[in-house]
């Protein structure tokens, strides 16, 4: 026990001094096999993981994933979603912030990152909600908070980390993130409904669409429909494995970009080479996480653990409460992809020992990882907004996104209470 | 030098990428529709994903993208940046250059077995040779991020979620 909380202070203490994440749990791994285990034995385990890791052919799920949503990115499909979600609800109060929510799921169905989906729906959504005197705070909270359901709504890079580092199916895990996401969607749309009414002249209501024009609208996103039918509807239909969904929509992707000329030779390969890179630096984090692991299963810390949870007597309930609780407040001050690698070997076998379901879990840290990159001091997506819209000041972005970080805790706490909302999918899939 | 790197790496990865890109499409598609896959389909995917992996390494480490702690960088004053981004730099580079010779080695003992993949009978230890060679480069690029450090990144660019 004293070994593996050894290992675990040090990766703080080195991550404190600015050392990659990566470089911290490789080494503190492989030092504590080598004085535990052995050197000869550490370096031999090192090697096999690395290699392992490398010619792993399930994993190329990861840059696949990441290729899709990059095309996606650049195809410029936001565009018409955005425009077709506006055609069904830009008439109500705060139309555009309604229309921004739902074309940022829509968004989320193709792309795995809550980055993207943020930046990509800033470029289009911020500019009319600007010119409709929509305030600063609402509008960069809607997208920010917005775009953070591009990791529930699959496909979702974050969902599939969890998947490997946990070994736990990531099919189930895509299904069990449909029904939060949308629910998270549609209380986000209350929340945006709430805001507006106390504030309407900032959020005019837009022109009411023809239905003939919501038709026209509805028919112009036809490609978008098209990858998640394939891609989602394969993954759960049981035609594909996951690895093989992500192949086909990230083809897909590429010749949507390619039918709609938004690719240049330079820009493929910007996108080959970024979507590479972000590859290589999560493989890095993977093949470290997976030496640290085998370390920390070295000591006597899983078993230790769970007798001393038995011994508690706490209810499961109650441990799984309080680590929310835990991730919450990490989740303001730490970068959540760290945050996550972190503390998933010390609470993984926990969970699994208490008996809960390991696709309930992941749903559970996708939640966290939602509120986190939203809220303030430290959260990406407000970070990105910050430089994307250099006119509007970060305290404004942190007032925005308040209140949509108390409807994602408030959905947390459904999720907990009612698993059934993340696992009936799943229950349903072959 | 820099501008070769980035080249050369840049291409290794993006034509690999693309390659299992293209070679998922064709082997899913051709099995289910046509009902005939690529044969040995797996293994070149296991392959090329080592080439985007490894050969986008020293390009993760080139612009700064790892995962880093940076919350306490406003609270330091500069010369102690300076030298803690140094040091960081030395340690990431022994640690890579260990890891290269450490590749280096399996390589070689892949090459004494004579380790093929299953199917197209591919000689593995060229390209755990190359994992050597590119973690020794990303070494490199460390101790030259010393000299020379990263420019700052952009919010949001090679965040991963």
């Amino acid at each position: 026990m004293i070994e593996a909380l050894l290992g675990f202070v040090a990766i703080f203490a080195l991550a404190l001094l600015r050392m990659p994440l990566a470089f911290s749990m490789g080494l503190v791994g492989i030092v504590g096999i080598g004085l535990t285990r052995g050197w000869d034995p550490a370096l031999a385990s090192t090697a096999q993981v690395v290699y392992e890791t490398g010619f792993a052919y399930t994993l190329s799920v990861i840059p696949l994933f990441i290729l899709m949503g990059n095309f996606v990115a650049r195809a410029g499909l936001a565009q018409e979603l955005f425009q077709a979600a506006y055609a069904f609800v830009g008439h109500v109060r705060g139309g555009l912030a309604h229309a921004t929510i739902a074309a940022c799921a829509g968004f989320g169905a193709i792309c795995g990152s809550s980055i993207a989906t943020a930046a990509t729906m800033s470029k289009v959504a911020y500019p009319p909600m600007k010119k409709l005197g929509y305030s600063d705070s609402l509008s960069t909270g809607v997208i920010a908070a917005g775009g953070t359901l591009g990791i529930m709504i699959p496909p979702s890079t974050i969902m599939v980390i969890y998947g490997i580092i946990t070994e736990t199916n990531i099919g189930k895990l895509f299904a069990a993130g449909v029904i939060p996401g949308l629910l998270t969607a549609l209380l986000m749309m209350g929340a945006v409904w709430y805001l507006t009414s106390k504030d309407p002249e900032h959020a005019p209501a837009g022109e009411r669409t023809s239905w003939p024009d919501r038709w026209k609208a509805l028919r112009n996103i036809w490609g978008v429909s098209l990858l998640v039918v394939v891609v989602l509807g394969g993954i759960y239909g049981g035609l594909f494995t996951a690895t093989e969904g992500a192949g086909f929509g990230a083809a897909g992707a590429f010749l949507f970009a390619w039918a709609r000329r938004r690719l240049t030779w330079r820009i493929l390969f910007q996108v080959l080479v970024e979507s590479a890179r972000t590859t290589a630096m999560l493989f890095m984090l993977l093949i470290a996480a997976t030496i640290f692991a085998n370390y920390i299963n070295f000591t006597s810390m899983p078993g230790d653990l769970k007798e001393w949870i038995t011994h508690m007597g706490l209810s499961p309930l109650m441990i799984i409460a309080a680590m929310m609780f835990i991730y919450v407040v990490l989740g303001t001050v730490m970068e959540e992809l760290t945050m996550v690698l972190l503390t998933i070997p010390l609470f993984f076998p926990i969970v699994t020992a208490l008996g809960f379901d390991p696709v309930w879990f992941g749903v559970l840290i996708v939640m966290i990882v939602q509120i986190g990159l939203i809220s303030p001091p430290v959260g990406m997506n407000m970070f990105v907004m910050n430089s994307l819209l250099p006119g509007v000041g970060l305290q404004s972005i942190f007032r925005g996104c308040w209140p949509f970080v108390l409807v994602m805790i408030f959905v947390l706490g459904l999720l907990i209470a009612f698993p059934q909302l993340s696992l009936w999918l799943p229950s349903l899939m072959k | 030098m820099k501008k070769l790197l980035e080249t050369v790496c840049g291409l290794l990865a993006g034509t690999a990428l693309f390659a299992i890109m293209a070679l998922t499409f064709f082997d899913v598609g051709g099995r289910k529709l046509l009902d005939h896959s690529i044969p040995g389909s797996l293994e070149l995917t296991e392959l090329l994903m080592v080439v985007v992996i490894f050969a986008a390494m020293p390009l993760v480490s080139l612009r700064g993208e790892h995962v880093v702690f940076d919350s306490l960088d406003s609270y330091l004053p500069t010369a102690v940046r300076r030298a803690q981004i140094a040091l960081v730099h030395l340690l990431c580079a022994a640690a890579l250059l260990a890891l290269g010779y450490l590749m280096w080695q399996t390589g070689g003992q892949f090459a004494i077995n004579g380790d093929t993949t299953a199917q197209l009978q591919i000689a593995k230890s060229p390209f755990i040779y190359g994992m050597g060679i590119l973690c020794g480069l990303t070494g490199l690029v460390h101790l030259g991020l010393i000299v020379a450090p990263a420019p700052e990144l952009a919010e949001g660019e090679g965040v991963a979620l």
